[in-house]
């Protein structure tokens, strides 16, 4: 029986679109079928397999992100790694419920059209100079980024920088200034991102592994996280306005026609309204819950408290919730974590962790930071390919599990997963800005490689000088 | 019929597939749809993406892709195409998976402008099966697997744009041989040609001195049928490989018209097929007719 052309046509179109998904399930096969390797247990070895064929699956996207959740359910069960109630059981965290909660207050606070109040902020703050308002823009981003998270930041502020370049009134293009307004928020944005755990997921997400993963169950309060990351917040957001006005040199120094224009474009809001003032007075709230509340109640309660409160108080829909929420990265995030718990319990993030430090043991006796080197390399190679939360999401276990202090690796991993600079797809607000369409790859790479350069460097010398300093009386549990 | 014209920005390059694409829906008076088709966020970020695009749009600042139908919008009425016609975003219609705007039908044709997002080959196919297209016109993928799988998976036939001067005087190279699409082949080849003003060469080459029957037949069949509809042409049978032929032949200044190969699937996938290997070769628009 031969089989019509169409009918092959639509199944070799489905393959090769597929094929990511054809060539992952034939490894995860052929893994599965291999001996596994001395020290590792067999849970272990498929947990590897499962951890291989997940990664492999976020970066190519051959299927939906929630299907990825819904295969490690199924896998951690059918490759009989865990019982089903403990897979259900580790899907629910505070962890997740502090990104749901965090990720439902963003939709709410975009809502309300702050952006025009941060414009008028802004331009008060810098005036009409393209070096001031550069640092205006980095500064803001990084400060508010850090809790509210970036993506929520960049939201608000990209609309303040693209008007700001079609005000120009210019006849000829200015990719420079276009490019240097832009990174200025989205760099801005990753490097606030890491000074508290609302920044991003990622931190979350490392809260819980430490809870979860380390020994000793080491917990890290809202302000001791803010303690050990804020001094890189601060030294990221003077040095990125220095280095990306280094690599965009813009084509004038004075934006005065720009200025003058957005001013009148915001002018209309008038004075600050009730539903703005409530929105700044419930987040007010939770940042403060955040700081004094969290050992009591957990991040992710104050987080979905949060939610609630500004759907309670009618300043958003639960319908705009509902379809503004990434729901499939909740659980996306739901499952890499749960993953990461079962890397942990089978052994198999210690039996990486090992396998990686023995190639560089000769240097590690003689050189203590090699795994902290090692460590901000992977990150960072990682979260360029596949996004920051991701990279934290799937490595954070084999990095809580290389050797050294497990505040500092995990610290270490957080802060670098924001090093994503290289790439568009590394961190939302480098997509954001990207998808504008007046940014070019190269152009990440333009910048990216001076503060990838300066982040290592200084993440480095927090790790040697100022963390030993401050580790005694933050006391860690 | 439907002609699809597909863009990927604004430059001189799609401005060129814009105003050859135009002109030849012109001549058959076809309903023509422009299609923008944008690169997706990566699954893990495109909800904060759509949440920057949501606060962008109260700016008035909209996505890049309608930015670019924009700029096709206003080339098309600058040349003739839409007279008064307004482009206005809240004409704007969201389906699934598509966002489209249909323009007020001021000629004999209607124009379409449709944004979509995501994975090129798959979103062109999505559009080319909803729009049932007559042919779809597109620009030169820069990779050749790409015009490889363009020209297997695109159920419809294709006119790839490839190094494309407005200003030239282009002739017709059009390629006979004893397949099926072959008479389609013809038939669009005296409108086109009629629609440029341009002279056709018929050419059927055969990879050995002896011509079969099949070949010998399409041959006459293709100089009757020009000769019927009056077209300028010249009539060729030649030797050799005919992918390099058809190259050599039409060179940078003609339009190389040929039939899409019908043989099987998983060989040509594998191996490609004349057509194929001729429009990653050509240096010249190349039009595959299904």
């Amino acid at each position: 029986m031969r089989l019509p052309n169409d009918l092959i046509r639509n199944l070799l179109f489905w393959a090769q679109q597929k094929r990511w998904l054809i060539i992952i399930a034939l490894l995860g096969v052929v893994m599965y079928q291999l001996p596994y390797p001395d020290g590792i247990s067999i849970a272990g070895y498929r947990t590897l397999i499962l951890c291989i064929i997940v990664i492999s699956l976020i970066i190519t996207e051959p299927v939906p992100l929630p299907a990825v959740a819904l295969l490690i359910a199924v896998l951690e069960v059918v490759f009989h790694i865990a019982p089903p109630v403990e897979v259900a059981n580790s899907y629910m965290n505070d962890s997740v419920f502090f990104i749901m909660g965090s990720l439902m207050m963003a939709v709410a606070i975009v809502h309300q059209g702050l952006d025009t109040r941060l414009a008028l902020g802004i331009i008060r703050l810098t005036g009409n100079k393209v070096k001031n308002i550069v640092l205006g823009f980095t500064c803001v981003s990084a400060l508010l980024s850090s809790f509210i998270g970036e993506h929520t930041v960049v939201a608000m502020m990209l609309p303040v920088g693209l008007s700001l370049v079609r005000n120009c009134g210019k006849n000829k293009p200015i990719p420079n200034l276009t490019a240097l307004i832009l990174f200025s928020i989205a760099y801005g944005s990753t490097v606030g991102s890491i000074g508290t755990p609302s920044g991003g997921a990622r931190n979350a997400i490392m809260l819980e592994y430490w809870r979860a993963i380390t020994d000793s169950g080491l917990t890290l309060t809202y302000f001791q996280w803010i303690i050990m990351a804020y001094p890189m917040v601060i030294i990221g957001m003077l040095s990125t306005t220095f280095l990306l006005q280094m690599a965009f040199k813009p084509e004038f120094n004075r934006m005065d026609t720009a200025i003058r224009r957005l001013k009148i474009q915001v002018a209309h809001k008038g004075k600050i309204t009730g539903n703005e003032f409530l929105t700044i007075l419930i987040f007010v709230i939770v940042f403060l819950c955040w700081i004094f509340l969290n050992e009591q109640y957990g991040l992710g309660i104050i987080a979905i408290g949060g939610a609630f409160l500004y759907m309670a108080t009618g300043l958003v829909e639960w319908k705009q919730v509902s379809q503004n929420t990434n729901w499939g990265v909740i659980l996306l995030f739901a499952g890499t974590i749960s993953l990461g718990v079962q890397m942990k319990n089978t052994g198999t993030a210690l039996w990486i962790g090992n396998s990686l430090m023995s190639l560089f043991s000769p240097l590690i006796d003689q050189f203590t930071m090699i795994p902290y080197i090692l460590n901000i390399f992977l990150t960072m190679l990682l979260s360029n390919i596949m996004s920051s939360s991701g990279t934290v999401a799937v490595l954070g276990p084999i990095t809580l599990s290389m050797g050294g202090d497990p505040a500092y690796m995990g610290m270490t991993t957080a802060i670098s997963s924001a090093f994503g600079y290289f790439s568009a797809i590394a961190a939302p607000a480098c997509m954001i800005i990207y998808s504008s369409g007046l940014v070019k790859m190269t152009d990440f790479l333009k910048a990216g490689w001076r503060m990838a350069i300066m982040s290592t460097i200084t993440l480095l010398l927090l790790y040697k000088f100022y963390w030993p300093l401050i580790i005694g009386f933050t006391n860690f549990k | 019929m439907k002609f699809l014209i597909a863009l990927k920005n604004t430059t001189d390059e799609s401005k060129n597939i814009l105003e050859i694409g135009c002109k030849i829906a012109e001549g058959f008076s076809a309903d023509l749809t422009i299609c923008y088709i944008g690169k997706q966020s990566r699954a893990l970020i495109e909800g904060d993406v759509n949440l920057a695009r949501q606060t962008l749009s109260e700016w008035n600042i909209h996505h890049p892709g309608l930015e670019v139908l924009e700029w096709a919008f206003n080339i098309l009425k600058e040349k003739g195409f839409a007279p008064d016609s307004e482009f206005n975003i809240e004409n704007l219609v969201e389906e699934k998976g598509r966002i489209r705007m249909v323009l007020p039908k001021t000629t004999n044709y209607q124009i379409r402008l449709v944004l979509r997002e995501g994975d090129l080959l798959s979103e062109l196919n999505n559009e080319v099966k909803h729009g049932e297209f007559d042919i779809a016109i597109m620009g030169f993928p820069r990779r050749k697997r790409m015009t490889h799988k363009m020209a297997q998976f695109l159920d419809t036939s294709i006119f790839f744009v490839k190094n494309f001067k407005p200003s030239w005087d282009y002739k017709i190279l059009l390629c006979v041989d004893d397949s099926r699409a072959t008479k389609r082949a013809v038939i669009l080849s005296t409108r086109i040609s009629k629609q440029f003003d341009a002279d056709v060469i018929s050419v059927t080459v055969s990879k050995t001195s002896f011509f079969g029957k099949g070949y010998r037949n399409a041959h006459t069949w293709a100089e009757r049928y020009l000769k019927r509809g009056k077209i300028p042409f010249e009539s060729k049978l030649l030797s050799g490989n005919p992918v390099d032929v058809f190259v050599d032949e039409a060179g940078e200044d003609h339009i190389i018209i040929m039939g899409k190969a019908k043989g099987n699937e998983i060989l040509k996938f594998i191996f490609g097929s004349k057509p194929i290997h001729t429009a990653q070769r050509a240096n010249c628009p190349v039009l595959m007719v299904n």
